[in-house]
């Protein structure tokens, strides 16, 4: 198991260097540069070239990847062209947020996904089946920012501004500058809404999912004989059939990472959060080159080590399955 | 024993045949198989996809959004771009069905104005992800080697990117623009994250439909290649196609919307009704309605191919016959 967890932690090096050379070349490719944006009003052709030469701009860009890269081994993720910041700071800083957000997302997809696809397969073909269905499908249909926008109508402008419609109260902790908020009440009421915007769209689809997957499982004979033997419902569907439906679940949850990192882009814009989305579209869009790297960086971290942790996840639901 | 006198009245299960089949007479059985012709895949399909309710709400939400697409010229009661500054903000109201925006707009035209991107790009990205990514996939799975390897590191290359952030970039890359030109720039965008999706599930069939008899036997007689792939080969993998194509548009018109919502997609004065909500989100306090026509453009949208998709799976999936 410690040999398969080390192979698998090398294999991440190729992929890293793959997405964030891809990046790196599709960035430069953009027209214009951030120099522009930098300088501003004091733009002049000559203060232009000075500004590049030191920022390392008018290398090559391969020349300018392995000075990245050789950087990066000693743990310096660069400064940021428009902010001066250096990135991993800002990454630190940023993480938790969106971290916590995504784990509450997948909490509530799974609190309504879990209970509604057992209901569907067990009630197959009853109303209740029906209506567990239909609400996935809608669910499936609404984009995050839509329900966000409802969530919003609802609870920020309807109910008299019961949820705070944007900004951010750090979770205790979780605040490495002195000047930012943190308490648990305000956290929660900044979470909430973000977190039931993204989770919806991922518990619909893990409803249908796992419904056809419990359907497919409660037929088989293991789950007959389990019955016949005498247990009681409650331990056949949660101990037998449910672990085994949870396996190919497992599987789609980890290729809807790319899905989520997207979703948290879209929800922190719509509910102003200060979290990695944000970060990382200000940076596509203003082309702050090494903010740009330390996003797609973190990304590929976040997408790779989440698969890791769902083929180790298969373990624990399938006893059999094993990694020599 | 009357078992004895009357044999054929026993029902026993013969190989091939049901324990019916085997108690009628031969000659009924033969006359059966004579009026009720094998039906060919897509017929049944067809049949099936009649009898489902969900698939025929879902195709008549998709044929009457081409219908307000088409017509929009006709049906939008007012100009989509022209402001008026006398009437901004103003509610629902019979003069406007949807009110207007913070420029005097009326919403209900930007919206039936709106379809028209956002079904052109979610179509068009859609058939145009099909194009590249069925001939590669086809290719990599019939031939495999080398070919195929070389086709799928670059299909898997494009897989690990999180969709969101290569479209992104490819969007910031093509620079967004108004018009018939931004709108190919979103759906070269939106193609291009989405062919290895069609290239990987075209070669996933093509692996098992080559191995077929009757493939071998068309090779045996001399057939060439490409007319073994496009005769024998792509007909028995459609299916799979085309359920992933009408899911597919669902989502590209969802990633259509996010970009546009992020200010990526089709630039103003052109309507889009992900920059619609996006622009009308910062009045939500004082005007809630604005926001909410335009989401509730897309979902029904988003709804009406998931439906019309979800049924097809449905009909056209073999074990469910």
């Amino acid at each position: 198991m410690r040999t398969y967890i080390l192979k698998r932690l090398l294999q991440i090096i190729p992929t890293i260097l793959m997405i964030t050379f891809v990046v790196f070349v599709m960035m430069r490719s953009i027209p214009g540069d951030p120099v522009v944006a930098l300088l501003g009003d004091a733009y002049t052709e000559e203060n232009a070239i000075k500004a590049r030469h030191e920022y390392g701009l008018d290398k090559p860009v391969m020349v300018q990847y392995f000075i990245w890269l050789g950087k990066l081994a000693q743990g310096d993720w660069g400064s940021s062209i428009l902010s001066g910041r250096p990135v991993l700071k800002d990454v630190m800083l940023r993480l938790p947020v969106t971290l916590e957000l995504i784990v509450l997302s997948m909490a509530v997809a799974l609190a309504i996904a879990i209970p509604a696809a057992i209901i569907g397969a067990l009630r197959q073909n009853t109303w209740a089946d029906y209506t567990a269905t239909s609400v996935a499908m809608i669910g499936v249909s609404i984009p995050e920012f839509f329900l966000g926008v409802l969530l919003l109508l609802v609870f920020s402008v309807g109910l008299g501004g019961m949820l705070p419609s944007s900004g951010w109260v750090y979770l205790p902790g979780t605040c490495q500058t002195v000047v930012c908020a943190a308490g648990l009440w305000g956290n929660t009421q900044h979470v909430l809404m973000p977190a039931v915007a993204l989770g919806v769209g991922r518990a619909a689809l893990l409803t249908r999912l796992l419904r056809a997957s419990m359907l497919e499982v409660i037929r088989t004979e293991y789950v007959t004989t389990a019955r016949a033997k005498g247990l009681a419902e409650r331990p056949v569907i949660l101990k037998h059939a449910l672990k085994n439906a949870l396996i190919p679940t497992v599987t789609v949850m980890g290729l809807q990472v790319g899905f989520l990192i997207g979703g948290a882009i879209v929800v922190e814009t719509l509910f102003a959060m200060p979290g990695l989305g944000t970060f990382g579209i200000d940076a596509i869009i203003a082309r702050d080159y090494q903010q740009v790297q330390g996003f797609a960086l973190i990304t590929a971290l976040a997408f790779v080590f989440i698969n890791l942790l769902v083929d180790l996840t298969y373990t624990f639901l399938d006893p059999r399955i094993r990694y020599a | 024993m009357t078992d004895n006198r009357k044999p054929r009245t026993v029902s026993r299960p013969i190989a091939g045949g049901s324990t019916q089949e085997a108690e009628l007479p031969s000659s009924e059985v033969a006359w059966r198989a004579r009026v009720e012709p094998s039906e060919s895949p897509f017929a049944m399909g067809l049949r099936r996809l009649r009898k489902s309710t969900t698939a025929l709400i879902g195709a008549a939400i998709v044929a009457l959004l081409l219908l307000v697409s088409i017509f929009a010229d006709v049906l939008a009661p007012q100009s989509p771009i022209a402001s008026d500054q006398s009437h901004t903000f103003e509610r629902p109201s019979r003069d406007y069905p949807f009110g207007t925006d913070q420029l005097g707009r009326d919403m209900l035209s930007r919206i039936i104005h709106g379809s028209r991107i956002s079904l052109a790009v979610g179509v068009s990205s859609v058939l145009l992800a099909l194009f590249v990514g069925v001939p590669f996939g086809m290719i990599a799975g019939y031939y495999g080697g080398r070919v195929d390897s070389v086709i799928m590191r670059v299909m898997d290359l494009i897989l690990a990117f999180p969709i969101y952030l290569l479209a992104i970039i490819l969007m910031v890359i093509f620079a967004p623009t108004a018009g018939l030109i931004g709108t190919m720039k979103v759906t070269g965008a939106i193609a291009i994250v989405r062919i290895p999706i069609y290239a990987r599930l075209v070669r996933g069939s093509v692996l098992s439909i080559k191995e077929k008899e009757y493939i071998e036997a068309c090779r045996a007689v001399g057939v060439r290649d490409w007319k073994i792939l496009l005769r024998h080969v792509l007909p028995n993998c459609l299916a799979p196609i085309i359920v992933t194509t009408t899911l597919g548009i669902a989502t590209s018109i969802i990633v259509e919307a996010t970009l546009s919502f992020l200010g990526l997609g089709t630039q103003p004065p052109t309507p889009s009704w992900g920059w619609d909500l996006k622009a009308n989100v910062a009045f939500i306090q004082s005007n809630p309605w604005i926001s909410l026509f335009p989401g509730l453009a897309i979902f029904v949208t988003v709804l009406g191919f998931n439906l019309f998709g979800d049924g097809l799976r449905d009909a056209l999936d073999p074990r469910l016959k």
